[in-house]
């Protein structure tokens, strides 16, 4: 299990592509007050304005200038991808290793309900509750977050079962170690990698969800996002608008969408070493 | 059986919890519970007597666990409530926007799973070489479009610039037209939310067939095949293809069952008169009894399709029934 997994995303084309996309994304979220120049939320009366030299990609239907909410919807989308990749690994972590190192009716009854939450759809979830409780992007994450870890934890479970007959763990054991001291010392390090594959994927899984809810006109009004801009341009598509207000922000979302497939892609051969040898592709 | 006996009891679980929310997120609601179970739209039709009975339906008057257990018989005689938006039972709103959504993306998914499959043997089979490549990096690039960005290019470039199709619904209304121009008509407004859906379901079926082509091409198996001397062509689909086409069921399996809320997004673009569009109109309008039904029609068609696929899997492949 002693995998470079930085080396392995590297060396493929793909994962190349998929790093810079990514970091493309991350610095204009970072740059968004400065390279924005407006707020992305103050309304104006020049309202559905062409792009010009002062709005670079026009205004929508309030007045707000298009750029800068492209810019800030880069922030709400990896802000919650992140938040909710890093929340979901923990609680796959928690409950996958758990699992596995204790054993027993604990290990039945968590992978039951592992298995139960896989096959919900998540999207039906997250709309049931917001019909009911209007969502903050703070609910929205946990939410995601509780969702999403089953797949994770089921992952991480065989993982740590593996490791668990493996030849180091045991003399670690002849030697006193408690399993709290290998799991830390011992499993954890070795699982980076697929940690590493899974909290990509709930990223991105988290970027697609907070899109489509945000399409859907779920969430909170006051957060800029791209999911909200196609719900909001798609009722003018008999305007020219669309050319630059729908499509930048659904180039975005997809952009953003492809970079962390590549990723994903170029890390899997990580999970699954028959796929190995992808890196020309 | 034991496999099968292990999986309805986690198909148990799923739906309990799926009634158990239903149940209570009405019921943590503050106010008045019968305003949460049946949205401000019962407010105004509602009469002393209606008040009367409503509670005794929901037996509202009786601990929380006399109340789970009228909701829960509810259920099971067909009965998931009354809309009051529509003034019709849910179920009968339901199934009346069901069989667009059926429409849609069962030929999504019948034209996606085949593509995907074509295209994955293919791929694996030629890995690495030029073909290979472009299809991946392609079909992995597409897979990045959600599926509503997809219809919305679609929507603006063939229905909006070009005019070649309709722009919204599942018909021309007030047409009274029949027979073939009928089907025509249907045809005409389902091919670009069909070819939204597709091709942005396009790239999981084939990204998961190359996958297992590549290691179903390194098993003994294909070298005893190669060496008894059988055609390229035998080789690729016969041996490597066939294997290569059971984890794609699986997953057209579970696909299968998110048929209800599969054309969600779609449909809301294209206006099309499905469960997506019924759900997104009962979101707006807080019709609170029809959100709770679709929830409820998705976990039954989930658990029903994740049991088919059970009861099918070992038919394909009897190993799987070996390694219980």
């Amino acid at each position: 299990m002693h995998i470079d997994l930085k080396k392995e995303i590297r060396e493929s084309n793909p994962g190349q592509i998929g790093i810079v996309i990514l970091i493309l994304v991350v610095v204009l979220a970072v740059a968004a007050p400065i390279i924005g120049r407006y707020d992305p939320i103050q309304q104006s009366a020049a309202t559905l304005l062409s792009p010009s030299q002062n709005h670079w990609l026009g205004t929508n239907h309030v007045g707000q200038d298009i750029w800068s909410q492209l810019l800030y919807g880069a922030r709400t989308s990896l802000l919650v991808g992140f938040s909710v990749g890093i929340l979901g690994l923990l609680l796959s972590i928690l409950f996958g290793m758990s699992s596995a190192l204790i054993g027993g009716i604990y290990d039945r009854v968590i992978m039951r309900i592992v298995d139960a939450f896989i096959i919900i759809p998540m999207v039906i979830v997250v709309i049931l509750v917001a019909a009911y409780i209007k969502p903050s992007l703070l609910l929205l994450i946990s939410l995601l977050s509780v969702l999403t870890w089953p797949g994770g934890a089921r992952v991480i479970r065989a993982q740590t079962l593996s490791l668990k007959q493996s030849g180091h763990i045991s003399a670690s054991r002849t030697f006193g170690a408690g399993w709290l001291y290998i799991a830390w010392r011992h499993i954890l390090p070795d699982l980076m990698p697929i940690l590493l594959v899974e909290f990509i994927y709930g990223v991105r899984r988290a970027v697609f969800m907070e899109a489509g809810l945000a399409f859907l006109g779920i969430g909170d009004p006051m957060v800029v996002s791209w999911g909200t801009m196609m719900h909001d341009a798609l009722r003018f598509s008999y305007l020219d608008v669309w050319r630059w207000w729908l499509v930048p922000a659904g180039v975005a979302l997809s952009l953003t969408i492809i970079g962390l497939t590549f990723i994903s892609h170029a890390a899997e051969a990580v999970l699954d070493p028959r796929l190995r040898g992808e890196a020309v592709a | 059986m034991k496999a099968i006996k292990h999986n309805l009891v986690t198909y148990g679980i799923a739906f309990l919890f799926i009634v158990a929310l239903n149940f209570i997120l009405p019921r943590m609601m503050p106010g008045n519970p019968l305003t949460a179970i049946y949205g401000d739209e019962a407010l105004i039709a509602m009469t002393p007597e209606l008040k009367a009975h409503l509670v005794e339906r929901f037996a509202l008057d009786k601990p929380l666990w006399e109340q789970f257990g009228a909701y829960f018989i509810a259920i099971f005689r067909g009965d998931l409530g009354y809309s009051y938006y529509y003034n019709a039972p849910v179920l009968k709103v339901i199934l009346g926007h069901l069989p667009w959504t059926l429409l849609l993306v069962g030929s999504s998914l019948v034209l996606s799973t085949i593509l995907g499959l074509m295209l994955g043997i293919e791929s694996g089979w030629r890995r690495g070489s030029k073909t290979d490549r472009t299809l991946l990096a392609g079909l992995m690039s597409l897979n990045g479009f959600p599926d509503f960005f997809v219809g919305m290019i679609l929507l603006l470039v063939f229905g909006v610039m070009l005019g070649f199709f309709p722009l919204a619904g599942a018909l021309t209304p007030y047409s009274g037209i029949s027979g073939l121009s009928l089907v025509l008509d249907v045809l005409k407004h389902m091919a670009l939310p069909v070819a939204a859906l597709t091709l942005a379901h396009l790239a999981s079926g084939y990204l998961l067939t190359r996958n297992t082509m590549i290691t179903v091409l390194k098993a003994p198996f294909m070298l005893t095949a190669k060496a008894k001397g059988l055609s390229q062509k035998v080789l690729k689909y016969r041996h490597a293809g066939r294997n290569s086409m059971l984890p794609v069921i699986t997953m057209t399996g579970i696909r299968l069952g998110r048929v209800v809320t599969g054309a969600l997004f779609v449909e809301l673009v294209f206006a099309y008169p499905g469960v997506g569009q019924l759900t997104y109109q009962a979101l707006l309008s807080r019709d609170y009894p029809v959100i709770q039904g679709v929830f409820l029609m998705v976990a039954i068609s989930v658990l029903l399709a994740n049991c088919a696929v059970d009861l099918l899997y070992p038919k394909i492949d009897p190993r799987v029934s070996y390694a219980y």
